[in-house]
């Protein structure tokens, strides 16, 4: 079976995602701004079939076992079959050669052609020249189980530290009791060379059990070596995704439906690349108490002090009390968090900072984080309480349903809007990320200004959505397309390609 | 599996017994019991150090596996060295762990921790109070292994070596147990005042 016939898995986000209306470019009036911004309406980037350019699109395959094996017997065969020079590589040691280069043929091939034999003192299977030349007496004796043994039953790799064939086999057994398999070194001393598959199978033929879980491991060291393999990461799952061109973009698993990243494996995160997000996490966890104080499930009204609960995820928020509304993030009026002039999402360093003294760097960098985190774990818990409505929508429309006030499908853009809204937030969640470790220029200017656009119409379609049987269906849908927008902008100009 | 490690011990401890080094007193093997799984080791302190003249005894465990996994080696006799902890005699050195090689013996490890206090990696540290000084105060980290070598492993003392003992004694005599004492001292660099406020806190 050749990959084209694999189980195509994706290619780009929902095809519902495309037809987006002209009208939600109008508002980029902010003049400072449009000198950066490259993109009307008119002229956003088209490929060669006139397609729009859709930011996630990522090709990818999912495979089992029996398909990724043949993935990598078709890439060893590729090589062995392209090197036609001597020495001849056999299959065995194509792996070897395969795995040392994450399996990049072109690098195996290349570094071949300018020196093979140097080549196969890197990946340890000759060993250096240096090293070769001492000709040493045959033992007498197995250096392992110091027991004298005759020639013909004394066993080595091209080293020539012979060993006997009952010691090989102790020992890999030992090896593959731990786990390893493709990196077994010869026995002797400080010699580096590995043993190949071949070996191990000559080696291991009358231990079948040992031989079955070596083969395992070795596997596993291949998907895990290869850079167009990851295994899933879901719980038990055995599926293996295979990316061409193995970028940080998401894939999503159809055995088990975990979403992740495909290049790290951890959630999906753009416009946050992977060393990004994984600095990230790293710093969330080591500053987790630091950050604590901040999660508060209610606060005071800004006007009338009233204490008031969070519990939806929108953060336009409306006192009960004075009708006073405000922003959960920042407790500013809302008024000033129009798609115009939102500012809630942009850190404002202070200009001077290289001037003041240490500590009061330490506390304005300090200030900076919290700011980030606080906005990236507030996006976290709306998320959250947004599964809540839409557990709620679902409900309310099944009772419109009983009780005859249409169908399923008449109703079914207030559950699409909830995915959008869903789709939208987890987008915004990973800027923050991404705009910690921005630096500053007129890049992190556009960034921060197409980030609090998104933000702005996040918020309003949230609003809408908590409110949607008084809500318009025109306005919601409409609404929805001009955040989706918002969101592939961003990400068109702003994930790395 | 059992088999092969005690057949090769068997081995091993003839040629350790019978080998060159051991006519010179370098190193030395004795048995603990009779399943060849606990084995004390001696080295001596090799000369130009501030460990020559001391013997340093050595609690080394078999595992089932060997010679396949490493032996398990630590110091009995308390050393005061970068890669050793001053506390649990706890060895940090590469063939013990992931640079072991089945064709080792017990000779190659006695051999290689003999060369280990000849040469310290203080940059692979075990004892991190020790590394540090060891890399910025030389000649105080000296005089402080030698003191603990005198101390705990019968190398021979000099007139010039009173000045830390007296330090020990008087803390001694305020009834802080003895090797506490110089642990602290040694700790913080022979001062009288910090080590004592360390052994009280
Ligand atoms: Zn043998
Ligand atoms: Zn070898
Ligand atoms: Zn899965
Ligand atoms: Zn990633
Ligand atoms: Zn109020
Ligand atoms: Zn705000």
């Amino acid at each position: 079976m050749s990959e084209a016939d694999a189980d195509m898995a994706s290619q780009g986000s929902d095809p519902d995602d495309e037809g987006l209306s002209d009208s939600s470019y109008q508002d980029y009036s902010d003049e400072d701004i449009n000198d950066y911004y490259n993109y009307g309406p008119d002229d956003m980037e088209q490929d060669d079939r006139g397609q729009i350019f859709d930011p996630e699109a990522f090709e990818y395959f999912l495979f089992n076992k029996e398909e990724a094996c043949q993935f990598l017997d078709e890439r060893v065969a590729e090589l062995t079959q392209t090197i036609q020079f001597s020495p001849q590589v056999s299959h065995t040691i194509g792996k070897v050669l395969l795995q040392a280069h994450q399996w990049v043929l072109t690098e195996v091939m290349e570094r071949f052609r300018e020196d093979s034999v140097q080549l196969m003192v890197d990946c340890r299977i000759l060993p250096p020249p240096s090293r070769a030349k001492q000709v040493e007496p045959p033992p007498k004796q197995c250096p392992v189980c110091l027991q004298a043994q005759e020639e013909k039953d004394l066993l080595s790799l091209a080293c020539n530290h012979k060993f006997c064939t009952d010691c090989w086999q102790r020992y890999f057994q030992v090896q593959v009791e731990d786990g390893v398999a493709t990196g077994v070194e010869c026995m002797w001393s400080d010699c580096r060379l590995i043993t190949t598959e071949d070996f191990a199978l000559s080696i291991l033929k009358n231990s079948p059990v040992t031989l079955r879980r070596y083969q395992q491991f070795a596997f596993n060291d291949y998907i895990k070596g290869h850079y167009q393999l990851r295994w899933c990461p879901g719980p038990d799952c055995d599926v293996i995704y295979m990316a061409p061109q193995p970028l940080g973009r998401k894939v999503q698993c159809k055995k088990c439906k975990t979403c992740c990243c495909f290049r790290c494996l951890k959630d999906y995160h753009v416009p946050a690349d992977c060393p990004t997000i994984e600095s990230w996490l790293r710093k969330c966890a080591d500053d987790s108490e630091t950050a604590n104080y901040i999660s508060a499930h209610t606060k005071d009204c800004p006007k009338c002090n009233i204490c008031i609960e969070k519990n939806g995820g929108c953060n336009h928020m409306q006192c009960f009390q004075c009708r006073y509304d405000f922003c959960w993030m920042c407790l500013g009026d809302w008024k000033t968090h129009g798609s115009e002039y939102y500012e809630c999402s942009r850190y404002k360093e202070n200009p001077n900072i290289a001037n003041e003294s240490a500590q009061a760097q330490a506390r304005e960098a300090l200030k900076k984080y919290l700011f980030y985190f606080e906005r990236w774990e507030n996006h976290q818990k709306s998320l959250k309480l947004e599964e809540q409505t839409f557990q709620r929508i679902q409900h309310r429309i099944k009772e419109k349903v009983m009780n005859n006030m249409g169908t399923w499908i008449d109703w079914q853009y207030l559950l699409d809007a909830a995915n959008l809204l869903h789709k939208c937030r987890y987008t915004l969640e990973y800027t923050y990320p991404y705009a910690y470790y921005q630096e500053g220029g007129p890049r992190k200017k556009l960034f921060e200004y197409q980030q609090a656009q998104l933000e702005a119409e996040i918020e309003n379609l949230s609003w809408k959505i908590e409110r949607a049987e008084q809500t318009d269906r025109g306005d919601l849908e409409n609404q929805m397309d001009i955040t989706e927008k918002r969101r592939l902008t961003l990400l068109r100009d702003f994930s790395e390609s | 599996m059992a088999n092969i490690a005690v057949a090769r011990i068997k081995r091993e401890f003839r040629e350790v017994v019978k080998s060159e080094e051991a006519a010179k007193c370098n190193i030395r093997v004795e048995l603990i019991d009779d399943n060849f799984t606990e084995l004390r080791g001696e080295i001596a302190g090799p000369p130009e150090t501030p460990y020559e003249g001391g013997k340093f005894l050595l609690e080394i465990k078999i595992p089932e596996t060997y010679p396949f996994n490493p032996p398990k080696v630590k110091f009995m006799t308390k050393i005061w060295h970068p890669n050793i902890s001053s506390v649990t005699g706890a060895i940090c050195l590469d063939i013990l762990k992931d640079q072991w090689a089945a064709a080792m013996t017990l000779r190659t490890v006695l051999l290689s921790l003999q060369a280990l206090l000849s040469a310290a990696e203080p940059d692979d540290p075990q004892d991190a109070v020790v590394a540090k000084q060891y890399k910025e105060n030389r000649h105080l980290w000296e005089k402080t292994a030698r003191h603990w070598a005198q101390e705990y492993a019968e190398a021979p003392k000099s007139k010039k070596d009173d000045e830390f003992y007296d330090k020990v004694s008087q803390l001694a005599e305020m009834g802080f147990d003895r090797h506490k004492a110089l642990t602290a001292l040694s700790a913080h660099e022979w001062n009288m005042e910090r080590a004592t406020q360390d052994l009280i806190s």
